[in-house]
């Protein structure tokens, strides 16, 4: 709970950390005994010069610039803020980093291939009652109209189509399951629905409020995410979660951005 | 009578080595008394209706096997492979941190981002590790994206393809053998042992050479002639896993035995357990063992 609206001063609020990923500067000479190499490893084991080193940052100069990864430090947990966490990416191994060298880490890289993967990502949602779409799993026929998802190594959920006909369902299909060499995931999309999106930041949206400004703080209950983008389907006045995704620094609207700054420059307490 | 569910999917039953060896697996199952469905992924819903679920298809954190995984995870319904097993063996860059921190012996490795790719840090990882160098992109499985390099320029023609697909790759001292020791590994115990020789004409267990498959050659080899230390290695390796089902390969080499990875999912199809008759009925007791 963000500690502000307690109306509670942190009494860490001076030991927090706004920096880029914190690496260890590899010294050449003493690669072989500092341990950034490893054989039998009771050595560090990363080796890195600058991880995504090319954009630092100061308390005062917290740019939002693409790609920049920022790491704070809050009542012992560190929480990774991203443009997005995907699978193999530096965000995602800096938190793996973290967690390899015990450190508490906000998301954990379990949470961001939940959250990631839709099929998990609903069922966590409705597990913790938040309406989700319906959805299942096929390798060509989905009942029609729906929201076409890819489910494999090359998909992100980025990438959804919604397909009304046949024609356009089949094409659809043929390009996210690489010509059917994998499954897919569909979920019903009711006539009438709309897709609605909105960004959360630390579970707050910059629209308190609203229906999703609520989905929005029970999801980073149960994903931790600090920066996502949530993607419903709404039909009439009801709600449905279609999916989590990435967003851009760039597509912030300002209160999203000031609402991000705040966190980061330790204005808004975590 | 418990209910196995084997998760499959259109590619496990299109190798009819694999098959037969599902075949083999659902008859031990039955024999024990329990039932076997075979789950596809567009019946993923079933999940929920099994006492146990063993996947049996390629497994990655970003496709379908990972959702049969979690989801089974999350309803409390043991499964091999888990989805932790999943998220670590299949990255590289994860299973290799993961070796070290249990101590266990592999390669000299390093792990490089895109920003450690400078000439300089190249030419110095050849000074330290030696010539040649293992290349590997993170979500390698079957050799795939695993190349060999001896200089720089070939270092940078490699490694640009790699970094690509993953902001980290990793970087390997060269082992030279010419088989592995593939210890397989249940729960923290030797489940079968056997070598997997390279061909010849190349230093990995699968290869494209002049555009034709190349494999290695599968002999199942008995626990008393596996040198003692390589299965302890084996299984010290799959502890820093979990305790899940796992491959080790290991390069014995000159009496120093190195970890090469750790696969879950480790293929069974190819003779691997001939020496070991009850590798089935091992897993499906530990599977419905609750």
């Amino acid at each position: 709970m963000n500690e502000r609206r307690n109306g509670k001063k942190s009494r860490d609020s001076d030991r927090v950390s706004l920096r880029p990923v914190a690496v260890p500067v590899h010294d050449p000479s003493a690669a072989g005994e500092t341990g950034f190499i490893s054989g039998r490893a009771t050595e560090s084991m990363f080796y890195s010069q600058t991880r995504n080193g090319s954009k630092t940052f100061s308390k005062r100069d917290n740019a939002l610039l693409k790609d920049s990864l920022f790491v704070i430090k809050r009542n012992d947990t560190h929480h990774i803020i991203s443009e997005n966490y995907y699978y193999k990416t530096e965000p995602y191994y800096t938190i793996l980093q973290h967690e390899l060298e015990g450190k508490k880490v906000e998301p954990t890289s379990s949470a961001v291939l939940d959250a990631y993967v839709i099929p998990i990502c609903l069922t966590r949602a409705a597990s913790a009652g938040i309406p989700v779409c319906e959805w299942g799993i096929s390798q060509a026929y989905v009942p029609l109209p729906a929201i076409l998802y890819g489910l494999n190594y090359f998909s992100t959920t980025l990438d959804y189509f919604v397909v009304s006909d046949n024609e356009k369902a089949k094409d659809v299909i043929k390009h996210i399951t690489n010509n059917g060499k994998y499954p897919f995931c569909y979920q019903k999309f009711p006539d009438g629905s709309d897709i609605v999106t909105c960004t959360s930041v630390f579970g707050r949206t910059a629209d308190a409020g609203t229906p999703v400004s609520d989905y929005a703080e029970k999801i980073y209950e149960i994903f931790r995410l600090p920066l996502v983008k949530l993607v419903f389907v709404v039909t009439g006045d009801s709600y449905a979660l279609s999916s989590l995704s990435p967003t851009r620094y760039a597509q912030l609207s300002e209160g999203e951005r000031t609402l991000l700054s705040a966190y980061l420059s330790n204005q808004e307490f975590l | 009578m418990s209910r196995l569910g084997i998760f499959v999917d259109r590619k496990t039953l299109s190798n009819a080595e694999q098959l037969t060896s599902l075949i083999r697996c659902r008859d031990v199952a039955e024999d024990l008394g329990h039932s076997v469905e075979f789950i596809f992924p567009v019946d993923i819903n079933k999940i929920e209706k099994v006492d146990a679920l063993f996947i049996r298809a390629r497994t990655d954190p970003m496709n379908i096997t990972y959702v049969a995984a979690r989801m089974a995870s999350l309803l409390g319904i043991p499964v091999i492979d888990d989805p932790r097993s999943i998220q670590v063996c299949s990255d590289k860059i994860n299973m290799y941190a993961h070796l070290m921190r249990g101590h266990v012996s592999i390669p000299r490795t390093v792990f490089l981002s895109r920003s450690d790719l400078t000439i300089e840090h190249v030419a110095h990882l050849f000074d330290i590790l030696g010539s040649p160098l293992v290349v590997k992109e993170p979500s390698t499985s079957f050799s795939l994206r695993v190349e060999r390099v001896h200089d720089v320029a070939e270092f940078f023609k490699v490694a640009r393809r790699f970094i690509k697909m993953s902001d980290w790759i990793v970087v390997q001292q060269f082992i030279e053998s010419r088989y592995d020791w593939r210890v397989g590994v249940l729960d923290g115990k030797l489940l079968y042992a056997c070598k997997y020789t390279i061909p010849s004409v190349t230093f990995k267990i699968q290869a494209s050479v002049n555009g034709h498959l190349v494999y290695c050659s599968v002999e199942s080899v008995p626990p008393d002639q596996v040198p003692p230390h390589v299965i302890q290695l084996g299984i010290d390796a799959a502890h820093a896993i979990g305790t899940g089902l796992y491959g080790v390969d290991i390069k014995n080499n000159n009496g120093d035995a190195y970890v090469i990875e750790v696969n879950d999912n480790p293929s069974l199809e190819s003779g691997e357990d001939t020496c070991y008759p009850s590798v089935y009925h091992t897993l499906v007791s530990h599977l419905l063992r609750k």
